[in-house]
């Protein structure tokens, strides 16, 4: 549905400073595509190419298989942007916004209002349709915000950080909203500083880094692809481990160091090694009460710490 | 409606914004301020010149004691314009003289007489007025009369040209009627008293016996005219009109520049442009939107304002400027708000704040307005050699590299030709001067843009 191809920007002419280097990617149809990034990495930059905001210097944008430099208006028509910054004109009502924004759509003005309407409603913001923005909270600017590019219908969702500023209540609610959004086929490029957010709803996730994609894949491969090489360490809880113990666990084979934890001990080991039966049988045999052995997992947020600038040094 | 692509998103943002400009303060301030300079100071202008200097008086009131047969006094008013023309239907005043209680009140007929039994009355004030100029006159009675008619003279300068050489008389017999009569100058017959007993003479400079024969009465008078050499002061709606585009360019071009200097900065400081941006418009569709918010709101209320500007200095002359002058007065101001629009679209573009856009509009006001007339003016005067003829020309040279002087000497150039040298006139052909202007457009249109399509988004 989104195909990016070597896409590069240089802002402020051929001398200027590069937001993007050769960004490749793809976001299948109907999938919710998490886009990740450090400060400065971008994100933003990309966002606002797909979008249609900015020109690529360089490379090919496609959405649903239009082209984004020779049919930039079939692009528009095709995908509803929810920018970050969810600023309005502050003298327009909620419904003002959403029926000056409707009117750029073949949408017919009765129908518009009839689908304005029932997108305050379904967001809450019926009560408030008539109030002007500046009496909107943030949280209602931003499902106003959701609503405005709801409006014609799109194929494509372009979100960046939907989630931002929000409380928990509001977070959760634009979670499930996501996956609704999904599940009716939309196809969703969600842009977020929340690996939590994104690790619940993406499938696939893109992360660049220095205006450099630095990898694209499903989190499960990526994070499969980062525990290779890396020591397992096994997170046990018991209780009664004695000092006999301790030394008994430092010296089953591939056991590289052994830490005593608040609820029992962590159990590092060379990457590959099984020991988890070798540990449970040493504590047993010591007379320690076993309650778990559970293997860490590795997460998106190692993953992006281990990809990006915050795993430097 | 289907638009060709590059106009898509016109419509709507136009709409959008021209609501918010009528609906904003300073649209409303704008306004106001233009209404009180360009009506007000037509319709003042109009009022305080016609009394001063050279030029036709709208309204003359030629005074005449008579008597009928029953010995009543009647008080006659000949009412016409300066060049002897009846005016009809002009309400005329007689007042007791001492005291100034009004004794009646009698409208002209279509000769442009007005006649009142006044009684014993021998002393009254007349007066008759069209639009805010008034002129008065008094008739006395008790003088026994040499002549069997009675004279009113005036000498004024008619033609504009600084002279006192217009020289009229007017000649009613002892019962208030138009009498016939030849005139003589130094004693050659010049000209005959017309239907109403007037006749209007142009005399060169010097001093003239001017000899009345009337039914075999001889009344003789003298009339010095002056060399010149006064101050060249016109009147008269056309320069009246020429006086008010000077002004109302300046607060046409303030009004553009405030209705227009955050048309884009705005959307930036909201954080709206990119919204603005995503939607399936073009760029040109969304800044010609933008252009004919602001240039719809600006020209509406100046072409109202200057069409009442143009009715109050007919109200206030009781003569409506040349039709040319006017047409071109209301039209090359329309021309004014294209070019500030279109420069004010591209600073909004290129600035990061509406402040920012605020301080260039005022520096490019300024620039336009006030800095390079006198730098021209000064550089002119330094290049002409002390030539004011080249001087001139110099100037209005210069005016080409200056939308706001474009437009000015585009007014200039339909004014008559008596005002050459008071603001009517130019130096330029109207080739040159429609080709200057069609270029600023260009220039003005293609900057606004080229920056809006590579600057709008960053």
């Amino acid at each position: 549905m989104i195909e990016v191809e070597g896409v590069t920007k240089v802002y402020g002419g051929s001398g200027g400073a590069k937001a993007l280097d050769g960004v490749t990617f793809r976001v299948p149809k109907q999938s919710v595509f998490g886009f990740l990034g450090p400060n400065g990495a971008g994100k933003t930059t990309t966002i606002r190419i797909l979008a249609t905001v900015l020109e690529p210097t360089e490379g090919t944008v496609r959405i649903d298989g239009h082209n984004l430099r020779e049919e930039p208006i079939a692009v528009k028509e095709r995908l509803g942007l929810m920018p970050d910054e969810v600023l309005f004109y502050p003298t327009l009502t909620g419904m003002q916004h959403l029926l000056y924004y409707a009117s750029f759509y073949a949408i017919p003005r009765a129908d518009a209002r009839a689908k304005a309407k029932d997108l305050l409603e379904r967001f809450s913001l019926a009560d408030a349709a008539r109030k002007k923005l500046k009496a909107y909270s943030h949280g209602m600017k931003k499902r106003l915000a959701l609503a405005q590019c709801l409006l014609h219908d799109p194929e494509v969702l372009i979100m960046d950080e939907p989630a931002n500023g929000l409380d928990p209540a509001g977070m959760r609610y634009f979670r499930d909203l996501i996956r609704w959004l999904n599940k009716e086929g939309k196809t969703i490029f969600l842009s977020s500083h929340m690996l939590s957010e994104v690790e619940q709803l993406c499938e696939r996730v893109g992360i660049i880094d220095r205006g450099k994609i630095v990898a694209v894949d499903t989190i499960a491969s990526l994070t499969s692809r980062l525990a290779v090489g890396a020591p397992t360490i096994l997170h046990v809880a018991a209780t009664g481990i004695s000092d006999t113990a301790v030394e008994a666990l430092r010296a089953i084979p591939g056991v590289t160091n052994v830490e005593a934890t608040p609820v029992g001990v962590d159990v590092t080991a060379e990457a590959g090694s099984d020991v988890s039966a070798e540990v449970s049988k040493v504590l047993v045999l010591a007379g320690a009460a076993l309650r778990e052995i559970r293997a860490e997992q590795r997460s998106l947020e190692d993953l992006f710490l281990a990809l990006t600038r915050g795993g430097g040094p | 409606m289907n638009l060709p692509g590059f106009l898509r998103g016109m419509p709507q943002v136009f709409l959008q914004e021209f609501r918010g400009n009528l609906k904003s303060v300073r649209f409303l301030i704008m306004a106001l301020v233009a209404t009180l300079v360009i009506v007000g100071g037509a319709y003042g202008i109009s009022g305080f010149t016609a009394g001063f200097g050279g030029g036709a008086r709208p309204i003359v009131v030629w005074p005449h004691a008579a008597v009928d047969g029953s010995g009543n006094h009647i008080a006659v008013a000949w009412v016409s314009d300066g060049f002897g023309a009846p005016l009809a239907r002009r309400a005329v005043t007689f007042a007791n003289m001492t005291t100034r209680n009004l004794i009646g009140e009698v409208t002209t007929n279509a000769e442009g007489f007005a006649r009142l039994n006044v009684g014993n009355a021998s002393e009254v004030l007349v007066e008759a007025s069209l639009g805010t100029f008034e002129n008065s006159a008094s008739i006395l009675w008790g003088f026994v009369e040499p002549y069997n008619f009675t004279v009113a003279s005036s000498q004024d300068d008619l033609d504009g040209d600084f002279a006192l050489d217009d020289f009229s008389l007017h000649v009613l017999d002892l019962a208030g009627d138009p009498v016939a009569g030849t005139v003589r100058v130094n004693g050659n017959v010049t000209g005959s008293l017309d239907a109403h007993g007037f006749l209007l003479l142009e005399l060169s400079p010097g001093q003239w016996n001017i000899t009345l024969d009337v039914a075999g009465e001889t009344f003789v008078t003298t009339a010095y005219v002056s060399e010149g050499g006064e101050l060249p002061f016109f009147t008269g709606p056309d320069f009246v009109l020429l006086t008010i585009a000077s002004l109302s360019s300046w607060i046409v071009s303030i009004f553009a520049i405030v209705i227009s200097f955050d048309a884009v900065s705005k959307e930036r400081v909201q954080g709206t442009m990119d919204l603005l941006l995503s939607r399936p418009a073009s760029r040109t569709g969304v800044l010609l939107g933008k252009f004919l918010s602001s240039f719809v709101a600006v020209a509406l209320p100046v072409t109202l304002v200057n069409l009442a500007g143009i009715g109050a200095i007919s109200a206030a002359s009781g003569q409506a400027p040349t039709g040319s002058l006017a047409t071109a007065f209301v039209g090359y101001s329309l021309l004014l708000i294209v070019y500030y629009v279109f420069l004010m679209l591209a600073v909004s573009t290129l600035v990061k704040t509406s402040g920012t856009a605020v301080l260039f509009g005022v520096l490019i006001w300024l620039l336009l307005n006030i800095l390079y007339p006198i730098v021209t003016f000064i550089l002119s005067a330094a290049l002409s050699g002390g030539d004011p003829a080249t001087q001139f020309r110099i100037n209005q040279s210069a005016a080409l590299a200056n939308p706001s002087s474009i437009v000015g000497a585009l007014i200039a150039l339909a004014a008559p030709a008596a005002l050459l040298g008071t603001g009517g006139g130019t130096a330029l052909d109207a080739s040159a001067l429609g080709a200057a202007a069609v270029f600023w457009f260009l220039l003005l249109f293609a900057l606004a843009l080229w920056t809006f399509q590579k600057k709008a988004s960053e």
